[in-house]
């Protein structure tokens, strides 16, 4: 476990800025009332095999006490870094997310077991939208009764979705919640390990 | 040389190497250590200092702003050459041929009378005479193949002549090389040379290129260089390794100062960056077009209002509130369908 260098946390920040715009600065300023401590604290990053953890920093210091090879995770799974070095946003970020984006869209109940199967979100499904999304967007997808489902890439702009094919994608699918199920095994693996 | 008749003892001196020899020198006894025998020789070489100093002083001298000037005669020592004597070249390639038939070298005059321009040119070099640049035209011949631009074909056959000449030349220097007859320094160039042609000349190490390999052999062993008996004057490994340094996980309480300063920045930069995107131009013109017509529609109310029997205000304050929400409404949500 250890922070992230410059480099790191530009790719992280650039990551969430795509969902979450200004709002970045809530998530990093965020005050943590966590631990036996009267004033708040801060929320962190921190880099552990591989993995990136919003952890409190209270919770940090007391998981100093144990080995590095025997912590298995720490705090809210944020994303990855790939071997090549990118960074991938996980579904364990998206209530972080959800609380702080500035594009969202709303499924029709129809679509939302299709998204929640890993598909793209067509233009049919399509409930609401917010507006004066560009293509490249990160956008935070719910359920029509607010539940948010997951997240993706836009693919079209707001005003292009206006006039658009019913079966053409809006947003393309990155995480949703279904993988909770879907990846089970996976992510008991990686506590076990 | 001169002789000093002065002392019993003649030392002979050559004021021009500033050298001093005593030829007659005997030792009484030989000395018994090592150390009687350095003092001895100490005490032999103050005398011979001594004398040059004499005789530089009984030179005629000039007088300077930084004293007395001396002019030293010539040197009547020959010292023996450092070097062997150069060994002859080998003839060249060409020297053999004209040797073999009989080619005498002719003296040739640097500059010719040139024709055309009427003036004295130079043989070769610029401003030569038959430069190819002063031919205007070349006359067509029976043999000349059609499509073939001659001016360019001179131009080309000119460039093969020089390139096969500094082939010849490399031959020739590579020839003397093997024996041994080049100069240090020639020497040097023409190893350097490809040996069929084709190939590259191998590439020089630079200094820093050394500088960086003995860098990293200094610091190739198990400890990284750290504990290892440094030489007399040397310095410190040019190239460092890159060592990555990470904050600490835990300083003070919790978040460290440096961390939260870097997160800082990260921050600042990145919503710097995007500042530009803070204005979203079609929002702007949808709300100023939403924006005008609420306030054409609130005159032509109030119009209504000021020509209306004030008692019938009922009815048309529903209509409007109705026509109101439905604009912003439409536009706001922006319904995808």
């Amino acid at each position: 476990m250890r922070p992230l260098d410059e480099k790191e946390t530009t790719a992280v920040f650039e990551k969430i800025f795509k969902f979450t715009g200004n709002n970045l600065k809530n998530i990093v300023e965020n005050p943590s009332h966590e631990g036996p401590d009267k004033e708040p604290g801060r929320y962190c990053f921190r880099l552990h095999k591989n993995k990136v953890y919003y952890v409190s920093d209270s919770l940090v210091k007391r998981a100093t006490n144990v080995a590095r090879t025997k912590l298995a995770s720490i705090g809210t799974c944020v994303g990855r870094f790939t071997h090549g070095g990118n960074f991938h946003l996980t579904i364990e970020c998206l209530n972080l997310l959800a609380a702080n984006a500035k594009h969202k869209v709303w499924l029709k109940p129809t679509s939302e077991m299709s998204f929640l199967y890993a598909n793209h979100v067509l233009k049919g499904g399509l409930g609401r939208i917010t507006e004066s999304i560009a293509p490249g967007d990160g956008v935070v997808v719910f359920s029509m009764s607010d539940l948010p489902l997951g997240f993706g890439v836009a693919a079209k702009s707001t005003q292009d979705c206006r006039k658009l094919d019913p079966n053409a994608i809006v947003v393309l699918h990155q995480a949703d919640i279904g993988e909770y199920l879907r990846m089970e095994n996976q992510h008991e693996q990686i506590i076990e390990e | 040389m001169e002789m000093e008749t002065e002392t019993q003892k003649p030392f002979q001196v050559d004021m021009g190497n500033l050298l001093a020899f005593n030829p007659f020198h005997n030792f009484p006894s030989l000395p018994t250590s090592r150390d009687e025998l350095v003092k001895e020789c100490i005490q032999e070489g103050t005398k011979l200092v001594q004398a040059i100093a004499d005789s530089i002083f009984n030179l005629p001298s000039t007088e300077d702003a930084d004293g007395p000037l001396v002019k030293l005669p010539t040197p009547t020592t020959k010292l023996p050459r450092e070097k062997h004597l150069p060994k002859p070249k080998p003839p060249t390639k060409w020297e053999e041929f004209a040797k073999k038939k009989g080619i005498k070298k002719r003296k040739k005059d640097k500059v010719v009378w040139d024709e055309q321009t009427g003036t004295w040119k130079r043989r070769f070099g610029y401003d030569r005479v038959n430069d190819d640049k002063d031919i205007p035209i070349i006359e067509a011949k029976m043999t000349d193949e059609p499509g073939v631009d001659p001016f360019a074909k001179r131009q080309d056959d000119k460039k093969k002549r020089v390139e096969k000449q500094e082939k010849n030349r490399l031959q020739n220097l590579k020839q003397a090389a093997k024996i041994g007859a080049l100069p240090s320094h020639v020497q040097l160039a023409a190893t350097a040379l490809p040996i069929t042609g084709t190939q590259a000349p191998p590439k020089k190490v630079t200094k820093d290129e050394l500088g960086n390999v003995a860098g990293m052999a200094a610091t190739s062993t198990a400890s990284g260089g750290k504990f290892d008996r440094k030489l007399p004057g040397e310095k410190p490994a040019k190239k460092q390794g890159k060592h990555r340094k990470f904050l600490p996980v835990v300083e003070g309480s919790g978040i460290g100062s440096r961390e939260k300063e870097q997160t800082e920045n990260v921050l600042n930069k990145l919503i710097s960056k995007h500042s530009h995107e803070i204005l979203n131009v079609d929002k702007a013109v949808t709300m100023y077009n939403v924006k005008k017509e609420k306030k054409a529609r609130n005159k032509r109310n109030q119009e209504g209002k000021s020509s209306s029997a004030t008692n019938k205000l009922k009815p048309k304050k529903q209509l409007h509130k109705k026509n109101g929400k439905k604009g912003p409404g439409s536009s706001k949500k922006g319904k995808a369908k």
